[in-house]
């Protein structure tokens, strides 16, 4: 499979992509998309919270009312403009037709909602919040800690106790998470291993879809304009497909390898200065296995993706026949993602061993959590023994696919094709 | 001496058998004609011939040995559906061909550009494939099938979509490329190049051989007692006449099988005392159309 053939294959994909202006944008905008994305996410959470809001707030008890706006207005929010609170006093039987007065205002978005906190908020301390947009999280971020602590302070009040007693009863309990690695080490856990997660799961689903995306097309092409029968001519079909294959897979670790540089400076130089809780915690031995891991993935979802360009001799058709594989990349991604809630569930540990999730899955969770060395090997047996069936399988289809033109197969067919000698 | 043995090849697609037990075989330093009619079974031959389909029976032979993947670096393919990357620069392309041959370096270089010069396309070099005309591009297509020097060459249906200029360079290759002792095997549905161009022939038809051996020869044995005509008029008066074997209508021409060899001068005189206006009388002639049509039982469609 490795020859002469192979290699000039191999050479020219490398020389077509290389050197091409789509492979050079692509290395320079991605880590730009990347950053861009974090970036919109924080703009808009931003700018959730500048939004000026104008509240209401309704009790039957003057204590409540006269605390509350009291607090608020020690808020950084009230103070730079973006709360406005007005309290009335209302009884509870009342507080139906009061809410009926106002809702033209909340609908007219004249106000940006009402707080209703009764008197039995004391013991229940459940507050009521009527506005068209229930779910301002960004707003209860600024009202909550305010009501919590004027709730707090009138329920203590005549209990005779101390303000440090009070301020302690008022507070949160807060876990910080720290990581006990098995050579018995303790750190404290910050962001910077959740942030590094997205960031890996997010790069991984991307290339994978792009390169197997442009692999496939390049196939499509190579059908439909004819060149590959006259590079059957010279090649065997397998040899055709390694080449096209390990050339995508070549330029693809490389242009990975660019993209990861950063973080590898980052972890093993001082040169850049990031708060400690946004540093993630990573060797540049699980830098190295993610590579190994992204090669054997590229592999496998490149070889599909050239198998589905070699049935089809037409990019829509082609795109129609995508879908399957789409699933088999976006199912481990979304698995990745929700790992964040726990690393060590069992459909987390399922999904980091299990053919085609594991590639996805398993670099994400060894972010997270110290994976025994066991099932990193496992991982990787299991996925070198599907990528040289996928490989196998592959074969045969595309020495079959490449050359037939005109109606679209059923899927029906393309299975009888792995019975054919070719 | 025989450069290239086919026998038996057999092909089957889902239980249709496309190519049954043909053999035939190829000597050197001619030029081997594969006749058929669109679908008769003339590509997937080659494809089998090139081990780019795996025949189901039967095997290819080299110089007497079974073809193996180091087969095609001497083989020059030139498939009926041609192309080339678009993308790629001239020159690039016609060395990347070429080394996947096994062919690179300076001398495979200097006969890249050897050629370009010869076809009025030096200038072209640096261009990108797609920025050359059509017939540029068959060209660069034609270079790329003779570039690695091969000993074989093969090309499926060469004439089909050529401009006339296009069509005498590629008779000129395909001339040059005999005098040089290369084997050239072509095939066509069309009988006229075949019948200028080959030494021997194969006929295949519905996925069998029906003919196969020297042209020259084929013609002598199916030209006796034949007469060839063109005429204006009505033959109806030589049906049932007892010296005649058969009239068969080939649309151009009209083919007179004669019961007696010596009957010709007779047959003339026939036609002409019945007022046929005759523009050929050709006598122990018969044409490759003529003769697949007797094969084949059939007219073969013109594209």
């Amino acid at each position: 499979m490795f020859n002469k053939r192979t290699l000039a294959i191999i050479k020219r994909e490398l020389k077509m992509k290389l050197f091409s202006k789509s492979f050079i944008l692509m290395t320079l905008l991605v880590p730009l998309f990347m950053i861009g994305i974090f970036s919109i996410q924080y703009f808009v959470q931003s700018m959730a919270g500048e939004q000026r809001s104008d509240l209401i707030i309704i009790s039957d008890s003057d204590e409540i009312l006269n605390k509350v706006q009291n607090e608020i207005f020690q808020t950084s929010a009230f103070k730079s403009g973006d709360l406005i609170t007005r309290t009335e006093k209302t009884e509870l039987s009342d507080f139906t037709s009061k809410l009926n007065e106002i809702k033209p205002d909340i609908i007219a978005q004249r106000i940006t909602g009402v707080v209703f906190i009764p008197s039995s908020s004391l013991q229940s301390k459940g507050v009521e919040y009527y506005s068209s947009n229930p779910n301002n999280s960004s707003l209860f971020y600024k009202i909550k800690p305010s009501i919590n602590k004027a709730l707090v302070e009138i329920y203590f009040a005549g209990k005779l106790l101390t303000e440090d007693e009070i301020k302690f009863a008022r507070k949160d309990v807060e876990i910080n998470g720290f990581r006990v690695s098995s050579d018995e080490k303790v750190a404290e856990e910050g962001y910077g291993n959740r942030i590094a997660m997205v960031l890996f799961s997010f790069l991984l689903y991307m290339a994978l879809i792009f390169s197997g995306s442009m692999t496939m097309n390049a196939v499509v092409e190579e059908k439909s304009n004819k060149i590959v029968e006259v590079l059957l001519s010279s090649a065997s079909s397998t040899e055709l497909m390694a080449g096209k294959i390990l050339g995508t897979v070549i330029v693809e670790v490389l242009q990975m390898a660019i993209w990861l540089s950063p973080i590898v400076l980052l972890i093993s130089t001082s040169w850049f200065f990031i708060p400690p809780e946004f540093m993630p915690q990573m060797s540049f031995g699980f830098i190295l296995y993610f590579l190994f891991n992204y090669t054997l993935a590229l592999i496998t979802y490149v070889a599909l993706y050239a198998t589905v360009g070699a049935i089809f001799d037409n990019p829509q058709d082609a795109q129609s026949g995508v879908w399957p594989l789409l699933m088999l990349i976006m199912i481990p991604f979304f698995i990745a993602l929700g790992m964040e809630a726990n690393a060590q569930s069992s459909l987390a540990q399922i999904a980091s061993l299990f053919p085609f999730s594991s590639l996805i899955v398993m670099p994400a969770r060894m972010i997270l959590v110290e994976v025994p060395l066991w099932q990193i090997l496992l991982s990787c047996a299991i996925n070198i023994i599907v990528l040289i069936g996928i490989f196998k399988l592959a074969g045969k289809i595309y020495r079959i696919g490449i050359l037939l033109t005109g109606k679209k197969p059923k899927w029906s067919e393309v299975f009888g094709w792995l019975k054919m000698s070719s | 001496m025989n450069v290239l043995e086919v026998k038996n090849l057999t092909k089957r697609f889902n239980g249709i058998t496309a190519v049954d037990k043909a053999s035939f075989s190829v000597t050197e330093g001619s030029v081997f004609g594969l006749i058929g009619r669109n679908g008769a079974g003339k590509t997937t031959t080659i494809r089998m011939m090139l081990n780019i389909y795996f025949p189901d029976e039967g095997e290819v032979l080299f110089k007497g040995a079974k073809i193996e993947q180091d087969f095609k670096d001497s083989v020059g393919y030139l498939p009926e559906e041609r192309g080339l990357y678009k993308k790629m620069k001239v020159i690039d392309m016609l060395l990347f061909l070429a080394e996947l041959k096994g062919k690179r370096g300076s001398e495979v270089n200097k006969s890249a550009l050897q050629y370009l010069e010869r076809f009025d396309l030096a200038d072209r070099k640096n261009s990108k494939v797609e920025d050359l005309s059509k017939g540029n591009q068959q060209k660069i297509q034609f270079i790329s099938t003779v570039l690695h020097d091969p000993d074989l060459l093969i090309f499926d249906e060469p004439f089909s979509g050529l401009d006339p200029i296009n069509t005498n360079l590629l008779k000129e290759i395909i001339l040059e490329m005999k005098n040089k002792s290369k084997v050239v095997i072509f095939s066509t549905h069309l009988m006229e190049f075949a019948e200028k161009m080959c030494d021997s022939i194969a006929m295949i038809d519905k996925g069998k051989i029906i003919l196969n051996g020297k042209l020259s020869e084929i013609k002598e044995k199916y030209a006796i007692k034949n007469v060839s005509l063109n005429y204006q008029g009505s033959l109806s008066f030589l049906n049932n006449n007892p010296m005649i074997e058969s009239i068969e209508d080939f649309g151009n021409t009209t083919g007179i099988k004669l019961k007696n060899e010596n009957s010709d001068q007779e047959l003339l005189k026939l036609l002409m005392a019945n007022n046929i206006s005759i523009k050929k009388f050709n006598v122990d002639e018969i044409s490759l159309h003529e003769i697949f049509i007797l094969l084949a039982g059939k007219e073969i469609e013109n594209v």
